[in-house]
């Protein structure tokens, strides 16, 4: 896992929730292809920081995914208020994409 | 450190409303197009400067090509140049004047009359090239990001500006003489800035974002892509020069070799992309994009043999120069967009449809918004009309020609077919 995380369990719930979520030109979902960075629960204020990234900066489908991502989050985790942060720092490359989802590509 | 993007300044991609009309249009023409070719195939047997093949010839290039690739470059500009589309407003002028001055000017070739009308389609269709260059260079002044594929897609837009205006020239000169010399003498520099300026100049430009993007690949050379861009301009400078001031001259083997290296490095570049690609297996719509690649390299070889004869008898081989256009218009540009309608029409129609139920359930893939069966007959189809057009252009034989021409125009209803069954999907529920 190349995600950090303050809450490693519930780190593993939101990003089994976040597999559902597809790039649909590459056809992978988003947490094998490497675009979650961060996710940093705040209980004090119910805060779920997801800290993320596209392919690139102008990604066409980039409001696609952040809405999802959103979406998806909210819904397993209604207690917390979701804030997503998009990064290009460090950018996406192909490096990012694990090994799982590097099979997954060539079924 | 990290450097973020707040949510709201996620640059939003260029609506959908804006770049459909192109994909219809140009999906149209083409029907048209192929339809025209097959009611007046015997107009090939005859010289290529006759009204039919001129009607043929700029349905093709403006209403299927250029429209097609209008449309696409209003989706991909803010990828290329990492920054949004300056204005809708002149993206829908754009499409208003050409989709009118195209019609215009090609019934008016049709019918051999180059009188005020025709005067004005070509009118409208500069225009519409004008508008679109200024709305190309205000979204890269705000963006203020530059890199080679903006580079080529500016300059391409340049040279289409620079054909569409001597077209204009060329429609003037057939009934007030302004030139030195009559129109015919200028379709050549028409014809080849055109192609080599506009279409090979911007196709390699996306194609060198999209192929590695596509496939997957980390390969990425910006010094190659730089040296293909001098290449290319330079030839055409020395092409322009050349024909106003040193016609017939054996220096046209100079600008034709600087393209054939330019073309030839681009295959290599998109050899390394395919080496290094992740994804292992292609799909149709890619493999049909890469045979272009393998049809420009083609028609750059049947120029070679153009400009040989023009060279040494000072006159057209008719025959090659007919090729040539067909390889061109009806080989290279064709299987590039219809590789390109299908890699992206379904994500503009997808991210229409779904974007509201994202994370909400599952969403069909885009791909299956289209039929993938028809995508393959209509590429077979459409082969073996390619292959039978090219032979019966070179035996001159009617028969061929029209069989061929039918081909082509099935493979035309079952691309429109497979296009509008992508554009009116309906939601899915989950």
């Amino acid at each position: 896992m190349n995600e950090t995380t303050n809450d490693p369990i519930r780190c593993d719930r939101a990003l089994n929730a976040l597999e559902e979520i597809i790039d649909p030109e590459i056809g992978l979902n988003i947490v094998d292809l490497g675009l979650i960075y961060e996710l940093d629960f705040d209980d004090a204020n119910s805060i779920l920081k997801v800290v993320m990234t596209l392919t690139t900066p102008h990604c066409p489908m980039g409001e696609s995914i952040t809405g999802s991502v959103k979406t998806v989050l909210k819904n397993h985790f209604p207690e917390m208020e979701i804030f997503l942060e998009l990064t290009f720092f460090p950018p996406w490359n192909l490096e990012k994409i694990s090994d799982e989802g590097r099979e997954f590509i060539n079924q | 450190m990290s450097i973020t993007v707040p949510q709201e300044e996620l640059v939003k991609p260029t609506a959908h409303r804006v770049i459909l009309p192109f994909y219809i249009y140009s999906a149209l023409s083409f029907l048209i197009a192929t339809s025209l070719l097959f009611f007046s195939s015997e107009s090939v047997t005859q010289h290529f400067f006759n009204p039919k093949l001129l009607a043929i010839t700029h349905t093709i290039a403006l209403g299927w090509g250029t429209m097609m690739i209008l449309g696409a470059s209003h989706l991909l500009v803010p990828v290329l140049i990492q920054g949004k589309l300056y204005s809708t407003a002149l993206a829908y002028t754009s499409f208003v004047f050409a989709a009118s001055g195209i019609p215009i000017l090609a019934y008016h070739f049709y019918y051999f009359d180059f009188g005020w009308m025709t005067q004005l389609g070509a009118l409208l269709i500069n225009a519409a090239v004008m508008v679109y260059v200024i709305n190309l260079a205000m979204s890269m002044i705000k963006s203020k990001k530059e890199n080679v594929h903006a580079a080529f897609i500016f300059t391409a837009a340049l040279w289409l500006l620079i054909t569409t205006m001597l077209g204009l020239l060329l429609v003037c000169n057939f009934v007030d003489p302004l030139l030195p010399q009559n129109s015919t003498y200028y379709l050549s520099l028409h014809a080849n800035i055109g192609v080599v300026g506009w279409f090979l100049l911007l196709i390699i430009g996306v194609g060198s974002r999209l192929i590695p993007m596509f496939l997957v690949s980390k390969y990425s050379n910006a010094s190659l892509l730089w040296v293909i861009y001098a290449l290319i301009n330079f030839s055409l400078l020395l092409f322009f020069f050349l024909f106003l001031y040193w016609p017939f001259s054996t220096w046209y083997f100079i600008p034709v070799a600087a393209i054939f290296v330019a073309i030839f490095l681009f295959m290599f570049y998109c050899y390394q992309c395919f080496k290094s690609r992740i994804r292992k297996k292609i799909d149709e719509q890619l493999k049909s994009s890469l045979l272009s690649v393998l049809l420009m390299g083609i028609s750059i070889l049947v120029l070679i043999t153009l400009i040989a004869g023009y060279t040494l008898s000072h006159a057209t081989n008719t025959v090659f120069a007919l090729l040539y256009g067909f390889v061109v218009f009806f080989g290279w540009l064709t299987v590039l967009i219809f590789g390109m309608t299908f890699k992206t029409l379904p994500f503009i129609i997808w991210d229409k449809v779904y974007q509201v139920q994202s994370g909400k359930g599952t969403t069909p893939n885009p791909k299956s918004l289209f039929s993938s069966r028809i995508f393959t007959m209509m590429v077979l189809v459409y082969l073996s009309g390619f292959l039978m057009f090219a032979i019966g252009i070179f035996f001159a034989s009617n028969t061929l020609l029209k069989i061929a021409s039918f081909f082509l125009l099935v493979s035309a209803l079952l691309y429109n077919w497979n296009v509008f069954k992508t554009i009116l999907h309906k939601k899915i529920k989950p």
